[in-house]
């Protein structure tokens, strides 16, 4: 009897086993590393790599009862400042404080959806690398590697206490860095400054003008426009009508995404009277790509590779409503 | 051993990890006769009607079976040396006669150029600022916002503060 409990007990321990490397590792700390990044408070300062340029900045991140709030300063060149508060963002331009972004409806976290993390687990694989040190914590390194060419390789830094964000890369052609950000210095809890948080609040900042829209600009639309090859995992997360500076009609605004990177189709009536606005350009690891398809002026940014949106570009066409 | 062998030919490993493999491979006598397997396998699945095996084997045997010749070549080389050295220092006059006209006739010959570059490698172009809103619109939904949390919106910052008048 004895004997068949331990038999029991080493079957259970297998199937359990078996069932554990089932589900890649990786995805629960990107789980993690979504719910940590809304809940610590921290203050450090980091640096983002992209195209032989580099900008630090420092950013200090609350939460408090009224929500999650978040400041980040430019450190090197002409001052910028951005303060947001849940899914309201306000950034100085041209010394004045306005509002650039406001998502009312976005939920301040987890943002990650499982559905979201199966198409990932579908079309990356997840490779825990081992340890290294960043910023003076011990970071746990998590590789994504596509399963494909159609987009990039990324790879995370989580500190393997609080697990937040340590370091960041996006690796494009042969492991070649396309954008990176790195904490170079980081407090995590204890005493932080929390004294513009109540400046944020009493400023009234709430009641600034937009700088490009509010939310009444943005509304769900279904356009009849589709792309037919993106690639496998992509899925269609948003379709609006918006509208942009210097635009006389709405653009409608297509958003796919494989939970780790996202492609954005835009379409609109081509008014503009050059010809040479075809084609592909680049900043990070964004590439952006114009075509003019009969009278309409078709853009495709995303970060993934050139040859993705050059791909997903020449898909789309006009299905009717 | 496999399983990194067959990464490696999807050119999936990183430098230095081809790099062990590849000593590996030479050390171990039997694993140049997977990679040809494999190399095989690939073929067969890409396209069936051309199927090479021991293609190696069989141009070792071809070059063996080669007759070697034995005639004396020594003088046409070096003649053939001479002319190449004199054909080499005249396009070397000929370049530095046109870059030395070009810096005497126009000053603007060489920024043009130089313009005319970025052209034929469109995907290092640099986003134009003009496009500045569509990466701010993108921005707000992808999904690095929700990894790098507020770090992303410095991705924002210098999107807006490229067009700042």
């Amino acid at each position: 009897m004895r004997l068949l409990v331990v038999f029991c007990g080493l079957l259970l321990a297998v199937v359990t086993n078996v069932y554990a490397e089932e589900r890649p590792v990786g995805l629960d700390w990107l789980e993690v590393v979504a719910f940590a990044g809304h809940q610590t408070d921290y203050s450090g300062v980091f640096v983002y790599q992209y195209d032989n340029r580099d900008e630090t900045s420092s950013i200090i991140h609350v939460t408090g009862s009224n929500g999650e709030y978040e400041k980040l300063e430019s450190l090197d060149g002409p001052k910028r400042e951005i303060i947001r508060h849940d899914g309201e963002v306000w950034s100085y331009v041209n010394h004045k404080m306005v509002q650039v972004e406001s998502q009312q409806g976005r939920s301040s976290f987890p943002s990650l959806l499982p559905e979201q993390l199966s198409a990932l687990s579908a079309n990356y694989q997840a490779k825990l690398l081992g340890m290294e040190r960043v910023a003076g914590y011990n970071a746990q390194v998590i590789l994504f590697q596509p399963k494909d060419n159609l987009r990039y390789t990324h790879k995370i830094w989580v500190h393997t206490d609080s697990g937040l964000l340590l370091k960041a890369a996006v690796l494009g052609d042969k492991n070649k860095v396309a954008e990176q950000y790195a904490f170079t210095q980081l407090q995590i809890g204890g005493k932080i400054d929390r004294s513009w948080v109540k400046e944020c609040d009493s400023a009234g900042l709430h009641g600034k003008p937009g700088l490009q829209q509010s939310a009444k600009d943005i509304s769900p639309t279904n356009s009849g426009w589709v792309a037919d090859t993106l690639p496998s995992g992509f899925k269609k997360t948003m379709e609006i009508q918006r509208k942009m500076r210097g635009k006389h009609a709405p653009v409608t605004q297509i958003v796919y995404s494989d939970g780790l990177s996202a492609i954005s189709i835009f379409i609109e009536p081509n008014d503009q009277d050059e010809d040479d606005v075809d084609g592909l350009s680049s900043r990070g690891a964004v590439n952006l790509y114009h075509r003019i398809m009969d009278q309409n002026l078709i853009t495709v940014v995303g970060e993934v590779p050139p040859r993705t949106v050059m791909q997903v570009l020449s898909s789309v066409r006009y299905n009717g409503k | 051993m496999k399983q990194e062998i067959s990464v490696l030919m999807d050119g999936e490993l990183f430098e230095d990890e081809a790099e062990s493999l590849l000593d590996n491979i030479k050390r171990d006598a039997g694993i140049p006769n997977d990679w040809e397997i494999y190399h095989l396998i690939g073929d067969v699945l890409r396209q069936p009607e051309h199927i090479h095996r021991d293609l190696s084997t069989k141009i070792r045997e071809r070059m063996h079976d080669e007759p070697t010749v034995l005639a004396p070549r020594g003088r046409a080389v070096k003649q053939r040396m001479r002319t190449i050295a004199l054909s080499a220092a005249a396009s070397l006059v000929a370049v530095g006669v046109v870059a030395w006209m070009s810096l005497q006739i126009s000053p603007e010959v060489a920024p043009q150029m130089a313009m005319q570059q970025p052209a034929l490698r469109p995907a290092s172009m640099q986003i134009k600022a003009g496009s500045n809103d569509y990466l701010i619109a993108h921005q707000e939904f992808s999904p690095g916002a929700d990894l790098n949390g507020g770090a992303s919106y410095i991705r924002t910052v210098s999107y807006s503060s490229y067009e700042a008048p």
